[in-house]
């Protein structure tokens, strides 16, 4: 099976005021593949994440999504592309759950209001939200919001969804929730990309596993070879220390 | 004690003392108005400078604000009010109260522009970057997302800005003019009814009825732009 290569980054290096966090990252990413990012923290795979979509502006390097150059000029149309689940869900705490889901692809004339409203309601129907649609996020628990985020990300049906750490804030009844869920959208073939500390889920769902550590890719491969026979001492290590 | 009924009844028994309160009390309410028009429009326009983006185009615009907001909070009410009357407006016949409404406006824009600055800082940067992650536009985001939320932690203290500007007012009776404190000075005077405490304490009541009501009113618009913020539904 030959899949198409929706992302290309070259020796991305993204720095904080005098604060190097990234140190040239070469990184592909192809249609259908689950890719999660492990690494201790402080280790930029956060940050890395963030740069994908431009929450943080590289410092250097180049993106290619779908074969086009990432620049701030064409960042804003390619991120409807890319979907994004954050830590802590940031819902938009003024809207309600349906404003939140309905509000981009509207503003973006991606849907009419009407097909959008539809769309969504389907969507919290089938995560079982329907009765908070008029609901505003501050009466959701934090398992609540952050599937609610992930239907806004399913929203505009994008290529690409990253997960940026998106269980780290969550109690541990709700955790099992939201996993189910990521799995699901997993199930239907959506490209991921997902930083998170949850090993078993890590070695669950990816097809690939990249390890990052001070900045640049230590080690990347498939989970089974990741997790029994990593290549590298610094891997090795690391899986000491969190299985 | 009957002397003090006595004064009270001849206080409101006068028609020319009823007569100057209510002329003090229109020109404190006047100066009051304009001066917090003035304040939350400048004060609107020198925030967003602030916390806009920097770019080539706002530096200078940038440098200004500050440097206005920094000299304004940096320098007494009473002085700035005197730079005005005797300074920069000291044009005969000019009509006093546009000065007075001018002075405390530049001084309220830069009270104003600091709570309206805080407001929007304070909305949390996930929100913004919900946004974003969208591909919203800047403009999207500060409408519908920002703005709707910067408000509601601007009320209260806009609300505590107007009452101190109504207040500060009274010392418009340093330069000559006639608002609700001089008019309570005026009348309890030795030409008029030779005692003070009837008028002053009736001034203070017009005062805190006024501010009574200022409050009641932000109270309520706080209470309905909280209703997102209540954890059961509506």
């Amino acid at each position: 099976m030959e899949n198409n290569t929706e992302l290309v980054i070259k020796g991305l290096k993204k720095s904080f005021g005098g604060n190097k966090v990234l140190n040239g990252i070469d990184f592909k990413l192809s249609e259908g593949e689950r890719v999660v990012v492990l690494g201790p923290s402080g280790s930029g795979k956060s940050t890395f994440l963030r740069c994908i979509n431009w929450m943080e502006e590289p410092t250097a390097g180049e993106m290619y999504f779908n074969g086009e150059l990432v620049y701030e000029k064409n960042i804003r149309r390619i991120r409807r592309n890319i979907g994004m689940v954050f830590q802590h869900f940031n819902l938009i705490n003024n809207l309600t759950v349906m404003e939140n889901l309905v509000l981009a692809p509207v503003k973006l004339r991606v849907m009419k209001r009407v097909e959008a409203e539809k769309k969504a309601r389907d969507l919290l129907k089938h995560i079982g939200l329907i009765s908070k649609a008029d609901a505003f996020p501050a009466s959701l628990s934090g398992g609540q919001k952050q599937r609610v985020a992930i239907v806004r990300a399913l929203m505009l049906d994008p290529e690409v969804i990253l997960f940026d750490e998106p269980t780290s804030a969550l109690d541990p009844e709700s955790i099992g929730d939201v996993l189910s869920l990521i799995r699901e959208v997993a199930n239907r073939g959506m490209t991921l990309m997902i930083v998170t500390h949850e090993m078993s889920f890590a070695k669950e769902i990816a097809t690939r596993i990249v390890f990052v550590d001070k900045g640049r890719i230590v080690e990347e491969g498939v989970p089974k070879d990741f997790f029994e026979h990593p290549k590298t001492p610094r891997v090795k290590e690391f899986l000491e220390k969190v299985l | 004690m009957d002397s003090f009924f006595s004064k009270i009844v001849e206080l409101f028994s006068t028609p020319e003392y009823i007569d100057s309160l209510l002329h003090g009390f229109l020109l404190t309410l006047q100066v009051s108005y304009f001066a917090i028009l003035i304040g939350v429009i400048l004060g609107t326009v020198i925030a967003l400078i602030d916390v806009a983006k920097p770019s080539k185009w706002l530096t200078v615009p940038k440098f200004i604000c500050q440097v206005y907001v920094g000299v304004i909070r940096g320098t007494p009410m009473a002085l700035q009010l005197f730079i005005m009357f005797f300074i920069i407006f000291a044009v005969k016949g000019f009509p006093s109260i546009i000065i007075a409404i001018i002075a405390f406006g530049l001084n309220s824009a830069a009270y104003t522009a600091e709570v309206i600055r805080g407001g929007i800082l304070s909305v949390d940067k996930g929100q913004t970057e919900a946004g974003l992650a969208l591909g919203l536009s800047q403009r999207t985001i500060f409408f519908k997302i920002v703005a709707p939320q910067a408000v509601k932690n601007i009320i209260p203290a806009l609300g505590n800005e107007i009452i101190t500007v109504i207040k500060e007012t009274a010392i418009v009776s340093m330069v000559g003019m006639y608002d609700l404190n001089m008019a309570a000075k005026d009348i309890g005077s030795g030409q008029n009814m030779a005692s003070y405490i009837v008028p002053m304490f009736t001034a203070a009541i017009f005062y805190l009825v006024t501010i009574y009501l200022i409050s009641f009113v932000v109270k309520r618009i706080e209470k309905s732009l909280r209703k997102s913020d209540l954890r059961t539904e509506e």
